[in-house]
């Protein structure tokens, strides 16, 4: 019966051994979504409309994204008409693995 | 186990008919061969698999916040009026390198503690070529970069009132600052 105990002490050893290691971590999940790279594209995108809505700057996010961070991006602006006061953005992020589609309304 | 055991069969055992532990080491052999077999088969099938700490990338995650925060901060300008310090670092004459440096390296190692912390850096940003292309520029660093450091990597888009690369009379334009930091 000695025996039997100890190798089910040894099991629930190896158990709790085991418990500590994992295949993918939390936190590595929490670095691999794109949290900050979203914020900081639309950021960057709403911050001031006039600016992004040139379409040199438009280029240069897109290509920008492509190369330096694998995303797809891309974005329309639709500034203010004369008889309105919000401009409005859509945007779509696609890096293979997380997409993010907004639309935006400035107040 | 009884010592007076034997064949409990057996008209001439002292111990006939009565129940003895005769079996019990093999019972219990079995036992053992059954879990070193299947041990060993743990052993193989958990082989192909790489498995790391739970708590390996927390650290990571921190650093890429702080460095998250350190650019932000750096991006926003005093109010509506004025550019902030990385359009004014990015959009001088000349690409400010040194107050890039300066700026980051203190707002990153700022603890509660009289000592600073040990986080370096590694700058560069990119801008688009007329071919779209992209061309990556150094913009500054605090150590040489070694390939052993174990980096994260920290982004943040500017638009700024100048021209970049080799689009020459373009404004404004959009570059990406990236900063590698590590502690060392």
């Amino acid at each position: 019966m000695g025996f039997l105990i100890s190798f089910s002490f040894f099991f629930l050893a190896i158990i709790i051994n085991q418990s500590t290691v994992v295949g993918q971590t939390t936190a590595e999940s929490v670095i691999e979504f794109p949290k900050n790279d979203i914020r900081d594209i639309t950021g960057v995108i709403t911050y001031n409309t006039t600016l992004s809505n040139d379409p040199v700057v438009n280029t240069d996010i897109s290509v920008i994204s492509l190369n330096r961070k694998n995303a797809i991006v891309k974005y329309s602006v639709t500034l203010p008409l004369s008889n309105e006061t919000h401009s409005q953005a859509f945007i779509h992020y696609n890096n293979g693995v997380t997409e993010y589609n907004e639309t935006w309304t400035s107040l | 186990m009884d010592p007076r055991g034997g064949n409990p069969l057996r008209k001439d055992n002292p111990c006939a008919g009565r129940a003895n532990s005769d079996g019990q080491l093999y019972t219990i052999e079995g036992i053992a061969a059954g879990l070193i077999m299947i041990m060993t088969a743990y052993l193989v099938v958990n082989a192909t698999s790489v498995y790391t700490a739970g708590d390996t990338h927390i650290s990571d995650m921190q650093l890429e916040q702080l460095g998250s925060d350190v650019l932000k901060i750096m991006d926003t300008p005093e109010n509506v009026t004025v550019n902030s310090e990385l359009q004014m670092i990015l959009g001088g004459a000349t690409v400010d390198g040194a107050r890039f440096k300066s700026r980051f390296l203190a707002l990153s190692n700022n603890r509660t503690q009289l000592n600073r912390d040990h986080i370096q850096f590694d700058a560069s940003y990119t801008c688009r070529k007329q071919d779209n292309s992209t061309v990556t520029i150094p913009l500054s660093s605090s150590r040489n970069l070694t390939g052993g450091e174990h980096a994260v990597r920290v982004t943040k888009w500017v638009i700024v009132d100048k021209a970049f690369c080799d689009l020459p009379a373009t404004k404004p334009r959009a570059v990406l600052v990236e900063v590698l930091m590590w502690r060392d």
